[in-house]
């Protein structure tokens, strides 16, 4: 268990900011920190990081204090068990995948955990190569890869995945639920892509000017919507194709997509990438059982 | 989608099943049947404003309908534009003060002999109203 308790002024274009989170974080639990830039959201993670020193308050970990302003404790980088991962790759461009990612562990135990997560990642085939060989997508398999390694208490992803193009996005983001099942680390993502924040955590933090405005379910922080459908689902448009006087709205729900046929009128607000409620009402679909 | 402004003049209530009257002109009493009832949702009360949202592909469209139907939601409108292109045509009316889309396919638009300016009916079952409170 984590808990935040911190606070800090910060000096932004628009004048001082106090940047003020107070939070508890479960366990292996997986969650975004969500808002426009400049509301905060790596400053907070900088502090959890110890690479920004917090005006006050404290950060404890699994009960061991990190920082605690009354007690003068504060941890080095170092000394806090964190994997991190950040937007550009921050690879060592003279080493190869494995060796970026064994860089932190000790010698007898690298290569028996270097060589599980090449597996886990699928990098097995990239492991010899240097990172100016990789391509974007790849490059973040290994920092993901590297950030794990450790096996740290705390993962910090800062927009890890918004340099990269929708697919690969979406590919990383599917890896990310694998490698965040399959070891467990707290997560603390920060980003700034609503349909990242449905696919990936289960409890979102939304930051503007340094506070937390709303936090809870991503459904609960962001489907205010009043209708009164019980068959709905979020989702996030990946294709439109215009067919004759309508178009087919091709939405990507949890791991499927499905389709949705769009007059003139709603395409017009619609684009590639935006966050939408879908909805039919419960009379309408089909049910069927599956072959088991 | 067609979104309509009404108000909630009844509610029949049954399980969790609500068969609700709104209000959204003089001339246009429309029923919605939806899987939600009073007790559970705010907004759902007799006197409150809600929109009314049906998709134009559930809107049929009729002309000198006869005999006995089980849909109450029909109403008199104007076609005020055809738009027609392959296999579906959209057709815009003028119901009292609202518009109204249907889309139906070309072929029955044909058939009908569609055209600006036509009188007609157009239908909605119940159970594909949805409803959202304004």
């Amino acid at each position: 268990m984590i808990e935040i308790a911190v606070s800090k002024r910060l000096h932004t274009a628009e004048g001082p900011m106090d940047l003020l989170f107070n939070g508890i974080i479960g366990k292996g639990e997986f969650i975004t920190l969500f808002g426009p830039s400049g509301a905060g959201k790596t400053t907070l993670l900088r502090m959890v990081a110890g690479l920004t020193l917090p005006d006050a308050g404290a950060i404890v970990v699994n009960g061991q204090a990190w920082f605690d302003s009354t007690r003068r404790i504060n941890l080095s980088p170092r000394q806090r068990s964190i994997g991190m991962v950040f937007q550009d790759y921050a690879l060592f461009p003279n080493l190869t995948v494995a060796e970026n990612i064994g860089i932190a562990l000790p010698k007898e135990k690298r290569s028996t955990i270097v060589s599980e997560l090449l597996e886990v990642a699928g990098l097995q085939e990239l492991a010899g190569r240097k990172p100016d060989k990789l391509s974007g997508g790849q490059r973040q398999r290994v920092a993901l890869a590297r950030a794990l390694a450790l096996k740290p208490a705390i993962l910090l992803l800062d927009e890890p995945l918004s340099a990269l193009d929708l697919q690969m996005r979406l590919k990383l983001q599917d890896e990310l639920l694998y490698l965040h099942q399959r070891y467990q680390p707290t997560t603390l993502l920060v980003s700034h892509d609503l349909s990242e924040v449905f696919r990936l955590s289960r409890r979102v933090f939304v930051l503007d000017r340094g506070e937390v405005t709303r936090s809870g379910s991503p459904t609960e922080v962001f489907s205010q919507s009043k209708i009164s459908n019980k068959f709905r689902f979020n989702g996030e448009v990946v294709h439109i194709k215009p067919s004759g006087v309508v178009y087919i709205v091709h939405v990507l729900v949890g791991q499927d997509v499905v389709q949705v046929i769009a007059s003139e009128q709603e395409r017009a607000s619609l684009t590639v990438g935006k966050r939408v409620l879908i909805a039919s009402k419960a009379f309408n679909p089909l049910i069927m059982t599956l072959e088991e | 989608m067609n979104n309509i402004l009404g108000t909630i003049t009844a509610i029949d209530t049954d399980g969790n099943l609500s068969l609700v009257d709104i209000t959204v002109s003089e001339d246009i009493r429309m029923s919605a049947l939806i899987v939600e009832t009073p007790e559970h949702c705010p907004w759902l009360k007799a006197g409150k404003k809600a929109k009314v949202l049906f998709k134009e592909t559930e809107v049929s469209i009729a002309r000198n309908l006869s005999g006995q139907i089980s849909l109450r939601n029909r109403f008199m409108a104007t076609i005020t534009r055809i738009r027609s292109e392959g296999m579906l045509a959209e057709i815009t009316l003028a119901s009292a003060e609202h518009e109204v889309v249907s889309i139906i396919t070309s072929r029955s638009a044909q058939r009908m002999e569609l055209k600006t300016g036509d009188q007609v009916e157009w239908l909605v079952k119940a159970n594909e109203v949805s409803l959202t409170g304004n």
